[in-house]
């Protein structure tokens, strides 16, 4: 028991003996100096994680001289500069060996990668380093975890990390001068950003829509807030419901958008005319469009519809009932397209939310007139695009017929435009036009399959003529066939 | 005023002196066997060069050549010209007939062997004609300046831009530039309603002469015509008929039964327009040739890029040359056959070519 105890006391001491060779001279130094860098390098998560000053300026630590623990032969690099900077981080963030089974660490290994593929990786002015390294967000000695609020990578303070670059207009001037700089001011105005200012961290940052590491220019199709990707970004958060709940807001705009006639032409289609979200929200600014300025969120793609409604007498209506405008009649992120039935006093007609036979009856005769009026173009186009169809199948030349239809499409398109002025005189003089041309139309498709039939009696009876011409002929060369024959 | 035939005959008669080509036509006998039938098909082929004349001046009362107008009036052609769509139909179906006929009409004649002595000056003349119609084809299908006739132009003039050293300057010379472009059509244009049909015309004259001149070619073995029973080298009897009337209205007859068909295809089957051509788009899939070239383009299709030390397409378009010229000279080759004798190789050789262009061209239209 004895001797046991002798061994165990022996290893203790020799520990002791080994810790007190293996002293981090840097920090030791470092402090005695009055170095700021050691007093802030304390607090950072490397060296809780017990990494020294070599780990990222190389060197030996455990010499008593300067000049030997920062010989050159001992690795010592000094301070990186440029690219060096994230190599030097990658030596190990990369290093699956060095993240997992020494720091047992989940952080993804190709942050440098996804980085230098990002519009942050491209080479700066001076062409000889990349526009950021790790350390302009992440900072440098005093870098904390990303989810500790001190961090500048935490979500409420990247706003301001982003913007010291993208609020500083000349540094921004040498690599984009038409982006805008105001983008911090902008975020300050909208619900997200102060929520974010008031230490709120769920509400949307800089990083929750453009990415972090592998932020892309908006132009680039691979981008998150690319108009195609970015509905399901915003509904990364407003899908959620757990996620929203706390904010009482509903979190079924994107199944309603995806199904809408905007959604429809930008997440199928692909056309990014149509609006996402922050074409009527805003994107930096972003919040809810209010009552009144529903009508020029969408005025600005539907300028007609929105003048046309400006001028009409419902405007002054809707103003007193404090109604929105386009919304009232189309909704707003289940907006489907625009069809015929929502004109005229049919229970389905939005008109008739309104106008009934004994209230407001001046609208309800004109919402049930223009509805009969675009009813009879619909109907006399569908008959002279049967009429055209058919003679093209007969195999007739109707281009000309089938050209004028697009003449009937837009008169429908331009009397639907028309019903925003809900000017029944205006509207009847475009439909007017429309119906004498899909007269012409009709005229000009009958013509045609009477014609068909016309070449069809005309080749029966040539074929007719030309077959009594030829057994004619044959009977005649039979008889003088005979007549020889008889002769010889 | 008593009107009859007899008294107008006797007026044209004292000043033309008609009775000569009566008595010389009275003289001209056909002779008939079991083959007689192929005669009909030289018949064939000038009536319906007759129509495509006819058919072809009233279209270019209508027709507009140039890249800004020649589709337009064609589609004015096809709907506002009285008839224009009646015209324009059996000018292109008659053009196809005329060169399933003409081909037949070679065919009949090869196999009959009456291209021998002494009719080597009709065959040549024939063939020439015969590769005027495929020129006629070619220049004519552009001349809507739709997308089909547009790239198949291209293609076609691709083709001949690779034969060594005189490929380049006969396709730019075909095209008016290096690309087809509005001066190819006006060169086609030129080919088709100027060039083509005066070459023809003289060619036309020569060969009707010498088939009035020498008469029917009767199958090998025959030794006497004028209307005496004798055995062919086939085992058979034959006998002659008289050129006029008997030969004539039955040719006549033929006419009109082909006119019937013509009328049929028009009304039925009208020529299509497509679409204008745009020099821009790209080539719409499934590009063809007109029927009689696909065996050509068809083999060119399946020859290797790569034949020997010679370029697979290179090698098909000189070889289709050399077959086309040696064809065009089989009268000068075939000795057995100009000294009356029989020649099976003559047969096996033509079997398969016609096996060849008929399996060619179906391979290529499916």
């Amino acid at each position: 028991m004895k001797t046991l105890s002798i061994i165990v006391l022996s290893f203790l001491v020799s520990l002791r003996v080994s810790s007190q060779q293996r002293e981090d001279k840097c920090m030791s130094c470092h402090e005695v100096i009055g170095d700021n860098v050691a007093e802030m390098y304390k607090q950072d998560v490397h060296a809780h994680k017990g990494i020294s000053c070599s780990g990222c300026h190389g060197g030996d630590p455990h010499m008593e001289e300067m000049e030997q623990a920062m010989a050159v032969e001992k690795g010592y690099i000094g301070v990186p500069k440029g690219d060096d900077i994230s190599t030097v981080c990658a030596k190990c963030h990369s290093n699956a060996a060095i993240m997992v089974k020494e720091y047992n660490s989940i952080l993804s290994r190709n942050q440098l990668e996804i980085l230098q593929l990002s519009v942050h990786g491209k080479l700066s002015v001076s062409g000889k380093e990349r526009i950021v390294q790790c350390t302009t967000c992440h900072g440098v000695h005093g870098i904390v975890s990303v989810k500790s609020p001190s961090s500048p990578v935490f979500p409420t303070h990247v706003p301001k990390t982003c913007a010291k670059c993208h609020s500083d207009a000349i540094f921004m001037r040498a690599y984009n001068p038409a982006l805008p700089v105001d983008q911090l001011e902008k975020y300050h105005t909208s619900v997200h950003g102060m929520l974010n200012a008031k230490g709120d961290h769920k509400p949307a940052e800089c990083v929750s829509c453009h990415g972090s590491h592998d932020i892309r220019s908006a132009k680039d199709a691979k981008s998150a807030v690319y108009p195609t990707n970015l509905p399901a970004t915003c509904a990364k958060c407003h899908s959620n419901a757990r996620y929203m709940k706390e904010y009482k807001i509903p979190s079924d705009q994107f199944k309603k958008y995806s199904v809408s006639v905007h959604g429809k032409a930008l997440l199928e289609k692909g056309d990014i005319g149509a609006p996402a979200c922050n074409d009527c929200h805003g994107n930096h600014a972003a919040v809810p469009p209010g009552t009144e300025s529903i009508s020029q969120v969408c005025g600005t793609c539907h300028s007609l519809n929105a003048s046309l409604f400006a001028s009409s007498p419902h405007k002054k209506a809707f103003d007193q009932k404090k109604l929105p405008e386009c919304e009232t009649c189309h909704g707003y992120h289940e907006i489907v397209s625009a069809t015929d039935e929502l004109l005229g006093v049919s229970p389905d007609a939005v008109c008739s939310r309104c106008h009934k036979e004994n209230q407001n009856q001046k609208g309800f005769i004109v919402a049930k007139k223009m509805r009969e009026l675009i009813d009879s173009l619909e109907s006399s186009d569908r008959i002279a695009t049967l009429l055209v169809s058919d003679a093209e199948q007969k195999g007739m030349e109707v281009s000309e017929a089938r050209f004028k239809l697009r003449d009937v499409r837009q008169a429908r398109l331009q009397s639907r435009t028309l019903v925003h002025s809900f000017n029944l005189e205006k509207f009847h003089e475009v439909l007017s036009n429309g119906l004498t041309i899909t007269g012409v139309v009709k005229s000009q498709g009958q013509a045609a399959i009477d014609e068909y039939y016309f070449r069809r009696w005309g080749l029966g009876i040539a074929t007719l003529i030309i077959t009594v011409v030829a057994v004619s002929l044959y009977v005649t060369i039979r008889r003088i066939e005979k007549r020889q024959t008889r002769q010889e | 005023m008593n009107f009859s035939w007899g008294k107008i005959y006797s007026w044209i008669n004292e000043r033309v002196h008609l009775e000569d080509l009566v008595e010389f036509l009275g003289k001209k006998y056909v002779p008939i066997h079991r083959h007689s039938v192929w005669y009909y098909f030289g018949g064939v082929s000038l009536f319906l060069s007759i129509i495509q004349v006819v058919t072809g001046i009233l279209l270019l009362l209508y027709y507009k050549s140039g890249e800004e107008l020649a589709y337009e009036s064609i589609q004015f052609i096809m709907s506002k010209v009285e008839f224009g769509w009646l015209i324009r139909s059996i000018h292109s179906w008659a053009a196809n007939l005329f060169v399933l006929a003409a081909m037949i009409h070679m065919f009949s004649v090869y196999f009959g062997k009456a291209y021998r002595k002494p009719r080597e000056m009709t065959w040549l003349t024939g063939m020439l004609m015969f590769f005027l119609a495929l020129g006629f084809g070619f220049s004519g299908y552009l001349l809507p300046w739709n997308e089909l006739a547009f790239f198949a132009t291209k293609v076609g003039t691709d083709i001949a831009g690779v034969i060594p050293i005189i490929g380049k300057p006969i396709m730019i010379f075909l095209r008016g530039g290096e690309e087809v472009t509005g001066a190819t059509l006006s060169r086609f244009f030129g080919f088709h309603v100027a060039v083509f049909p005066g070459i023809f015309t003289v060619l036309l004259g020569i060969h009707l002469i010498l088939v009035q001149r020498q008469g029917m070619s009767e199958p090998l073995g025959l030794e006497n015509t004028l209307g005496n029973e004798v055995k062919t080298i086939y085992g058979e009897r034959s006998r002659t008929m008289p050129f006029f009337p008997n030969f004539l209205l039955r040719d006549l007859l033929l006419w009109l039964i082909v006119l019937n068909l013509l009328a049929i295809l028009a009304v039925f089957f009208p020529w299509e327009l497509g679409k204008k051509a745009d020099l821009f788009a790209p080539a719409p899939a499934g590009i063809k040739p007109e029927w009689y070239f696909l065996f050509m383009f068809q083999t060119l299709k399946y020859l290797p890029a790569q034949l020997w030390i010679i370029d697979g397409e290179v090698f098909g378009i000189l070889a289709f040359g050399l077959v086309g010229f040696l064809w065009m000279l089989v009268p000068f080759w075939d000795r057995k056959s100009s000294k009356g004798e029989k020649n099976r190789f003559i047969n096996y050789i033509g079997i398969f070519i016609v096996m060849y262009i008929i399996i060619l061209t179906i391979l290529g239209w499916t």
